[in-house]
């Protein structure tokens, strides 16, 4: 894979070959980590899939093929992805228009990466948080992108009055838009979802444009370990996030005895139905014995807030909103209550 | 020169408390979304309850009543039993090979609930406040009046309270019901049997000369002999909630009832076709001389479901 040709961010700093060679490894790093992280995860997840056990992983990995398995990563890992990306985006622009003005200083990690990507891929990453972070959470986008593209309030207009007026009425739409939601929150004693949602857009007005010196070197060495600490936290729900579609399958053991086996379908044959219990253990089912199944939600998905901004459920993101209006109707299966 | 350093220090200032604003914002929402569900959700509270890990739920349910709950050709039948499937799928016991029916007569619905023989009873079982320091109510699921019903031959005779009172009719209610004690109220003289079927029996057979009761009962009745009985509306003044019966140790059992049945209140509410509509047609509406409406849940807990965030409308 052959790295992109960087763009923007001209190092006056540290002219000839050693910016060049730093910057080639820097880049090397950056698409080092895009592209082993999703791999390594995929691997590690199967394991822990397996429950730990070899030879539980070996028949998953027998039968997950290595298409399938990068899909269910995306698929579950893409919010996860596209939040690094954003945080370090955002950060490495800001602190690289901070060290501009002070000679001599050594560039951050995140301002070097973020010089060395092209504007293409920081906008494609902008469009996934867009498409994948929880509705919620999408205000934060706001000064994120403002500071990464260091976009200021003067670029509106040229006539403060007419900023004021333009910034007044965006303010007012954005108010207009999520008042039902703020009010709905409000009731429901969610102030941080009231922050979340009003504190943002004005921090947008603000957040782009250089930080004093002092702010700069902690600022960058704790939001650096920060970012990355936070990515490790964050990935650790999306390592044991399953690979394959939770199920219960019925299973008539006897004449007039069934069984629900809830777990994961692994593989499916003329003779048997390969499951791997929720509880545990992978368990060959005859596949003439299997008298129903049906698909089940995990308790990772419930929501966790009863809110919605105009029809929008909160926690949704805007693809699974969109989703929701396709395909309207999802009544959770009986069988998916299963207990014991 | 001045002015341009302190705009720019001002400038600085903002962009700080901005970065770092932001930074805490973003760390409160991604430390919240990790934290424990405010809100329980329905499998928390399921897992509280006697219920979970039952391989079947018990459900006593009334054999003898026309419409509401009966038993015929070895089905069970009827707007109670309609409610009680409902209500037992979205506990996880979806089809009748999950239930376990347990037929109760009127007066043995709260013992059977104190002694542990069923977990649910859906039975035509009025939520009083006498009934509720003795077993938990979720509902209810159906107001109703009580009414008289007399057969065809009595029917210009017997038209008022007041001539339920003439010592000359016999008339005859079950035992344990709430009607007995609305009778005793207004001092009329009455004979208790176990069933109101046992009153309508008895009607045909002459001994008894009007039968009391809830009109929903006395609806299936006269859906079972509608050339014989006549429904006299009598302004009793009360209205009765009818509600399923959980035994008084499961609250969490109680909320769960209460949940769905407001689940398929606010369904109905929002036009939608609802369970509750759907049992209502296919049993007592041909047969009320007013239409009826699910009445809202009373004392609905907060929960989470999975299907929450689908847009109910």
């Amino acid at each position: 894979m052959t790295a992109p040709v960087a763009t923007g961010g001209d190092d006056v700093h540290a002219p000839g070959s050693g910016a060049a060679e730093r910057r080639a490894r820097a880049s090397q790093s950056f698409w080092a980590v895009v592209v082993a992280v999703p791999a390594v995860f995929s691997v590690l997840r199967l394991g822990v899939e397996a429950g730990g056990e070899l030879q539980t992983t070996l028949l998953l990995v027998a039968n997950v093929g290595p298409v399938n398995l990068l899909a269910g990563f995306l698929t579950t890992a893409a919010r996860l992805l596209a939040t690094g990306l954003v945080a370090v985006f955002a950060l490495g622009a800001v602190l690289g228009v901070s060290v501009d003005r002070l000679p001599g200083h050594r560039r951050p990690l995140f301002a070097r990466w973020a010089e060395l990507t092209p504007t293409w891929f920081v906008l494609t990453s902008f469009l996934l948080a867009l498409t994948t972070w929880q509705i919620l959470y999408l205000p934060l986008l706001l000064p994120a992108f403002a500071a990464a593209f260091q976009l200021r309030p003067e670029r509106l207009h040229e006539l403060a009055a007419a900023r004021v007026l333009i910034v007044a009425a965006l303010l007012g739409g954005w108010l207009f838009l999520l008042a039902p939601t703020l009010l709905d929150a409000w009731q429901q004693g969610e102030p941080l979802v009231v922050a979340l949602f009003v504190v943002p857009p004005v921090l947008a007005l603000a957040i782009a444009g250089p930080l004093p010196g002092a702010v700069i070197r902690p600022l960058a060495s704790i939001t650096q370990a920060a970012v990355l600490a936070m990515l490790v936290w964050a990935a650790l729900p999306v390592i044991s996030t399953p690979v394959l579609p939770l199920t219960v399958t019925t299973v008539q053991t006897a004449p007039d005895t069934t069984e629900d086996v809830r777990g994961h379908v692994v593989v499916v044959d003329d003779v048997s139905m390969v499951l791997l219990q929720e509880h545990g253990g992978v368990r060959y089912v005859p596949t003439d014995q299997v008298k129903a199944q049906v698909l089940c939600p995990s308790e990772g998905e419930l929501p966790r807030h009863r809110l919605r901004v105009r029809d929008f459920h909160v926690e949704d993101s805007l693809l699974e909103a969109l989703g929701r209006r396709v395909r309207p109707v999802h009544r959770i299966d009986a069988a998916c209550r299963v207990t014991g | 020169m001045n002015q341009f350093l302190t705009r720019s220090r001002v400038r600085s200032v903002a962009t700080t408390l901005a970065v770092a604003l932001t930074l805490l914002l973003a760390a409160a929402a991604g430390c919240d979304s990790r934290q424990e569900p405010r809100i329980p959700s329905v499998n928390d509270k399921l897992r509280e309850t006697h219920i979970y890990g039952q391989p079947t739920i018990r459900i006593g349910v009334s054999t003898v009543g026309p419409l509401m709950g009966e038993l015929r050709d070895g089905t069970y039948a009827g707007f109670d039993i309609e409610i009680a499937r409902y209500i037992a799928a979205q506990l996880g016991y979806a089809g009748d090979h999950r239930i376990e029916w347990v037929p109760v007569s009127t007066e043995d619905r709260i013992p059977a609930l104190q002694g542990g023989s069923v977990d649910l009873v859906v039975s035509t079982f009025s939520m009083t406040e006498e009934r509720a320091k003795l077993v938990s109510f979720a509902g209810p699921y159906l107001v109703t009046t009580q009414e008289a019903m007399v057969p065809n031959r009595l029917r210009d005779s017997i038209r008022t309270i007041e001539d339920l009172r003439d010592p000359r009719y016999k008339v005859c209610t079950s035992g344990g019901s709430t009607t007995e004690a609305e009778l005793g109220r207004h001092q009329i003289r009455v004979f208790v049997v176990k069933e109101v079927g046992d009153c309508v029996e008895g009607i045909l057979a002459g001994r008894y000369d009007a039968v009391s009761s809830d009109e929903t009962i006395l609806a299936g009745f006269l859906s079972r002999h509608p050339k014989d009985f006549t429904v006299v509306d009598m302004p009793f003044g009360t209205s009765e909630q009818i509600g399923v019966g959980v035994p008084i140790s499961d609250p969490a059992l109680r909320d769960l009832v209460a949940f769905f049945l407001d689940k398929s209140y606010q369904q109905g509410r929002s036009g939608q076709s609802s369970p509750w509509l759907t049992a209502y047609h296919r049993t007592l509406g041909p047969w009320l001389r007013q239409p009826k409406t699910q009445p809202p849940t009373l004392d609905v807990p907060e929960l989470v479901d999975f299907d929450d965030k689908v847009r109910p409308s």
